[in-house]
């Protein structure tokens, strides 16, 4: 995995085929195809090295989660997006400042290509994170 | 309804938080194969009911055992979810609650918490859903992308003609405020970028600007005060605003002050002109979920019956609040996946404790549950009523059987409490 | 086998059978007043104790859209009183806005057993009738809100009295209304166009009509169709100095309607005391010139038969303002400057209902006037009969203080008491000082029980404890040969703030205050039955506004039976002749 990272705030959300995914299943493989993806603009790819499809690897302080990386025409450089999911949440914080709600939106986040590495399953994220990871 | 030709007419969609209510079905035997007027969610969402169902490893009696135990044994349990299921499930989930002195909370702390945080400071100016269609000359979406979210939103209720606004499409402006140019903001008539995390400030400065207060900055949030400016005299020159917001509002940085603020802005334009506001409520009975548990406990989330009565306190009895602290042991999870949407921290917690799971379908929670129970779905295999994001109560239908031998969640609740109540004599 | 119980030596008080303070049996048998029981039945010696017919409220806000939203934005009205669960009640919370079964207890352990929901969005009915069936041990009944809808003034625009009236009976059948409540007609509305319309003779925008003429019309309705309670009125411009004008102006605009087979009462007055207050004569009408209407009121009341009012009681303390009128709870934001709610409604309520907390001061002046009105009007009416004792509950204070206004009315020494400390307008600018009269009991009966009953339509079964009512008793613990309530008004306040015994359909509810019982009570609603021509007349009518004007289907609007069957109480008039 390359050492060199691009600098980007992280932000979350619903996309209609996210939504879509999670009606036909979500152990299923359209919905990891929906939300184990981050997207950003073509600037920021290019900067990584990366081709579109290639894997990247998001890291937060809360923690690390490798997706595919996808371009995002209208997107600019700076903020990034992974669809609302498990994948999101593996690198959200949980503190909520005592109101319920972690931080979802804007996490500072740092993005390095990973390719050749393996994006996990559902159930082996699942897994990576009840061994603590 | 015209049954005897397999045609179900004016079905409700249980998916987001619109509710729609136009759907049409045609049902083949105990087969959905046509769904008209949905979105491609809902399409996916009647048309696959079948699909992907949660397995379960024994009789329905012999897991609704397991869970009783589970909950007598338990000290702090907590119950969650619900959104995602009607009314009188949530009724008899709390009953459960009550029962053992255990917490419940639903997905509402993920999502609109902040929203009604926001509320019990300043009140709200809640608007309607056909008074917008009719009247709203000027809409605001903010920090919500409902092209994704809840697809028919902006056709059914803002695009749409209506009484007063004659013609949708050129008689109503709609603006899009995000941080990032979504699908929604590309058919907006005009889109707000602003610096992330900034929306507190933004507001703020809307309404001090809306005052006639002199602002000693250039830009605020990355727009000039001259843009600001605009926005706040396009605002008061509307006839009939509406602002919807979603999740970009409440769950960024300053979440239910940046709620705060927006109420406080719509109601100072009330001195103006006419303005309202509505949460863009996601799943299709989250509204419910805070309804019932606020007509039976007080509070509409968040509420904790250790000493016998509700109390409430969002950040100490909101799930995930609960789980990074390690507080409960045993978790009845109904109708949604804490596993795929709480952050790890949480999620770690609950991979630890028994987990109870009332789910049609599998999904991560059902992973890691010790006791998994597949129920009906709601509005398509049983009936109930919900709640749609403007506080309209709607009846669900119930389309076709479920899968033989399954249950409403209302029933497996009843069937629970039932058996916590024998145990516990 | 029948359930029986004779309450023995008990000393009843029920003004419906002219009843006054004297030792008498009261035989129950399932569930009802009988003649006599046999010798199996229980008996209970009340050893001289008050009896009384279980109260009736006819003006409480218990549930609702507009209960649930006040409830949700005010944890701080709740913290502080928690209500635990027993062995046989659920748990909850108290204060202005209490949870559902909570509701239910404190009415039960109070003596109530009757309450009715005066102000129903009716296309959110079915969110009222799941929350009634969590709201126990009280028979209830929902008024659906007809005054700011597209749809009257359509009817009422096109000069069509008879689609006016059907489109009322459809309400009533499809979603299960008990009559027809009408808030600042029109005036909501006008605000969704931002105009501040208070003037009843003002134009409601775009419809070329009045608020006079909406009232007149949906009076008439509810008389052509015959319906057991008249038209339950809040007029307009409410809530500001010197409306009394308006409202008398309203009350007078009505008074040649005729009442259905012959009634004397087309109307019924809500929260007067709201709605009668003078200004000081030759002045304005700033909330530094209000006077009391109370007595003003009073004389126009004994003048002018039409109608019955309740008094809608400040009671000093904390309240939830919570009410159709919209623009009117603006306003009054506008004044406190805290929290403010408002709920805009599709097509029948645009303007939208409003919520704002408010603490009501025996200092301040314009509170100390507020409470003085509706105790100056009801200690100079000639009729009890068409006079009730409220609260508006939660609006002018929680019902729990029921109590301490019967101490007001039946009581001058707890009057002075509490004008002691009070701001000097109570004393300058109301006649109440001076005024002598106190209730008996035998009026307070009369006013939280048998009129009330009456107003609703209900007499035949409720306020009474005649053979054939509901067996809905409440026993106080005093002796009233033993007391003299008007010298020891706390013994008023301890008496009645919890019954010695509940009892609802013959079934007890609470002992000493302490209730042990939640049962579902029943559900009221009347179905008017309209000629064949006028009911498909109006199907057809209100599918094709209903499809175009709201946001969801006609065919979605109605409440479905599986949520009304286990609790309504169909009560069916024929309205057959009203003419297609």
């Amino acid at each position: 995995m390359s050492r060199v990272g691009v600098e980007a705030l992280l932000t979350s959300g619903r996309t209609l085929k996210q939504g879509r995914a999670m009606e036909l299943g979500k152990l299923g493989p359209e919905y990891l195809k929906e939300v184990a993806i981050c997207e950003m603009d073509k600037v920021t790819l290019e900067a990584l090295g990366l081709d579109e499809g290639d894997p990247v690897c998001v890291e937060t302080l809360h923690g690390s989660v490798l997706v595919t990386s996808k371009i995002d025409r209208r997107a600019e450089p700076g903020i990034v997006f992974i669809p609302c999911g498990p994948y999101a949440n593996a690198v959200t914080g949980s503190d909520t400042e005592n109101t319920g709600m972690p931080d979802f939106k804007g996490v500072s986040a740092q993005i390095f290509g990973a390719k050749g590495e393996k994006v996990l399953n559902v159930k082996e994220l699942l897994k990576q994170i009840m061994e603590g990871a | 309804m015209t049954e005897d030709s397999g045609m179900k007419e004016n079905i409700v969609c249980p998916f987001c938080g619109c509710l729609c209510d136009d759907i049409a079905l045609s049902v083949v035997g105990n087969q959905i194969t046509d769904n008209k007027n949905g979105c491609s969610i809902s399409q996916a969402k009647f048309l696959n009911h079948h699909d992907d169902r949660l397995a379960m490893d024994s009789s329905v009696e012999e897991l609704v055992k397991k869970a009783a135990e589970i909950i007598v044994k338990s000290k702090r349990l907590l119950v969650y979810g619900l959104s995602s299921t009607e009314n009188d499930a949530h009724r008899e989930a709390y009953k459960i609650a009550e029962e053992v002195g255990g917490v419940v909370d639903n997905t509402s702390s993920v999502c609109h918490g902040p929203t009604i945080l926001g509320t019990q400071e300043s009140g709200e100016s809640i608007a309607a859903l056909a008074e917008t269609r009719h009247r709203a000359d000027l809409v605001i979406y903010w920090g919500s992308n409902p092209q994704f979210a809840h697809p028919r939103h902006m056709s059914r209720y803002v695009r749409a003609d209506g009484l007063f606004i004659k013609d949708g499409k050129k008689d109503r402006k709609i603006w899009v405020v995000d941080v990032r140019k979504t699908i929604s903001a590309g058919v907006a008539d005009k889109f707000v970028k602003i610096n992330p995390g900034s929306d507190l400030e933004i507001i703020s400065a809307l309404r001090a600007i809306a005052r006639g207060k002199i602002l000693d900055v250039e830009e605020v949030g990355g727009l000039s005060i001259n843009e600001l400016t605009e926005l706040v005299e396009a605002m008061k020159n509307a006839k009939y605003g509406v602002l919807f917001f979603g999740l970009g509002l409440t769950q960024s940085k300053g979440r239910h002050r940046n709620i705060d603020a927006a109420i406080r802005l719509i109601q100072d334009l009330n001195y103006d002109s006419k303005w309202s506001m509505m949460p863009m409520r996601g799943h299709y009975n989250v509204a419910g979920a805070n309804k019932t548990s606020t007509w039976q406990t007080g509070y509409p989330y968040a509420v904790d019956y250790a000493r016998g009565y509700p109390r409430y306190q969002p950040g100490e009895y909101t799930a995930v609040d609960m789980l990074v602290r390690g507080e409960p042991d045993a978790v009845l999870n109904i109708a949604a996946d804490p596993a795929a949407h709480f952050p790890r921290a949480a999620v770690k917690h609950l991979a630890g404790i028994p987990v109870i799971n009332l789910d049609p379908k599998q999904n991560m929670t059902s992973l890691l549950a010790k006791v998994n129970i597949q129920t009906a779905i709601s509005g398509i295999e049983c009936d109930g009523a919900a709640v749609r994001m403007d506080g309209l109560p709607l009846y669900l239908k119930k389309v076709v059987d479920p899968p033989e031998g399954v249950l409403p969640d209302r029933d497996v609740l009843r069937m629970i409490y039932d058996e916590v109540r024998r145990l516990k004599k | 086998m029948s359930k029986q119980t004779i309450l023995t030596n008990g000393r009843v008080y029920d003004p419906m059978n002219g009843i006054d303070g004297e030792i008498k049996d009261i035989c129950i048998s399932d569930g009802k007043i009988v003649e006599r029981v046999d010798g199996s039945a229980k008996k209970i010696d009340l050893k001289g104790r008050l009896v009384m017919a279980g109260g009736v409220d006819m003006h409480s806000h218990i549930v609702g859209s507009k209960v649930g939203v006040g409830r949700a934005m005010c944890p701080e009205d709740h913290r502080k009183d928690p209500v635990p669960k027993t062995k046989h009640t659920r748990s909850g919370v108290g204060y202005t806005m209490p949870s559902s079964y909570v509701i239910g207890y404190r009415y039960s352990s109070m003596g109530y057993t009757t309450v009715i929901e005066p102000a129903l969005p009716a296309l959110k009915g079915l969110g009222s009738w799941e929350e009634l069936e969590d709201l126990p041990n009280l028979d209830s009944g929902l008024l659906p809100l007809f005054c700011n809808s597209m749809i009257t003034f359509n009817y009422v625009k096109e000069g069509d009295p008879s689609g006016l009236a059907a489109y009322i009976a459809w309400i009533l059948q499809k979603v299960g209304g008990l009559g027809v409540k009408v808030v600042n007609p029109g005036g909501t509305y006008a605000w969704a166009h931002g105009v501040d319309l208070r003037d009843p003779d003002g134009e409601i925008p775009g419809w070329d009509i009045s608020p006079r003429e909406v009232t007149r019309g949906l009076c008439q309705a509810v008389e052509s169709l015959g319906l057991p309670h008249m038209m339950h009125f809040h007029p307009n411009n409410l809530g500001r100095v010197g409306n009394i004008e308006t409202t008398i102006a309203q009350l007078d605009s009505i008074r040649d309607i005729k009442g259905h087979g012959g009634r004397e009462h087309i109307a019924h007055l809500t929260h007067m005391s709201f709605e009668t207050l003078g200004s000081v004569e030759g002045a304005g009408t700033d909330w530094g010139d209000l006077a009391s209407g109370g007595l003003e009121f009073a004389k126009y009341f004994n003048k002018n038969k039409h109608f019955t009012a309740d008094m809608g009681q400040i009671t000093f303390g904390p309240a939830t303002t919570m009410t159709g009128d919209g623009p009117f709870e603006f306003y009054l934001w506008q004044l406190t400057g805290g929290k403010w709610a408002n709920i805009a409604v599709d097509v029948e309520l645009a303007g939208g209902a409003g919520i704002v907390p408010y603490t009501y001061s025996p200092k301040a002046a314009g509170n100390s006037v507020q409470w003085a009105i509706p105790l100056e009007f009801a200690l100079n009416v000639d009729d009890v009969w068409r006079c009730i004792m409220s609260t508006d509950h939660p609006n002018a204070g929680p019902f729990t203080k029921y109590p301490l206004v019967m101490s007001w009315l039946m009581s001058k020494k707890q009057r002075d008491t509490w004008m002691e400390g009070m701001h000097k307008f109570a004393h300058e600018r109301s006649t109440l000082p001076t005024i002598e009269r106190e209730w008996s009991l035998y009026e307070i009966a009369i006013s939280t029980r048998a009129a009330p009953a009456k107003i609703l339509g209900l007499e035949a079964t409720k306020g009474h404890l005649g053979v054939g009512a509901d067996a809905d008793v409440s026993v106080y613990d005093v002796d009233t040969t033993k007391v003299d309530f008007a010298k020891d008004p706390d013994r008023i306040i301890k008496t009645f703030s919890t019954s010695y015994l509940t009892f609802h359909h013959g079934q007890q509810m609470a002992k000493k205050g302490k209730v042990n019982a939640s049962v579902n009570g029943k559900v009221w609603s009347v179905h008017p039955e309209l000629n064949e021509s006028l009911w498909t007349r109006i199907n057809k009518e209100l599918e094709v506004m209903m499809n175009d004007w709201y946001s969801h289907s006609f065919y979605n609007y109605p409440v479905p039976e599986r949520y009304r069957a286990p609790l309504e109480q169909k009560i069916p008039v024929d309205s057959t002749s009203v003419p297609a």
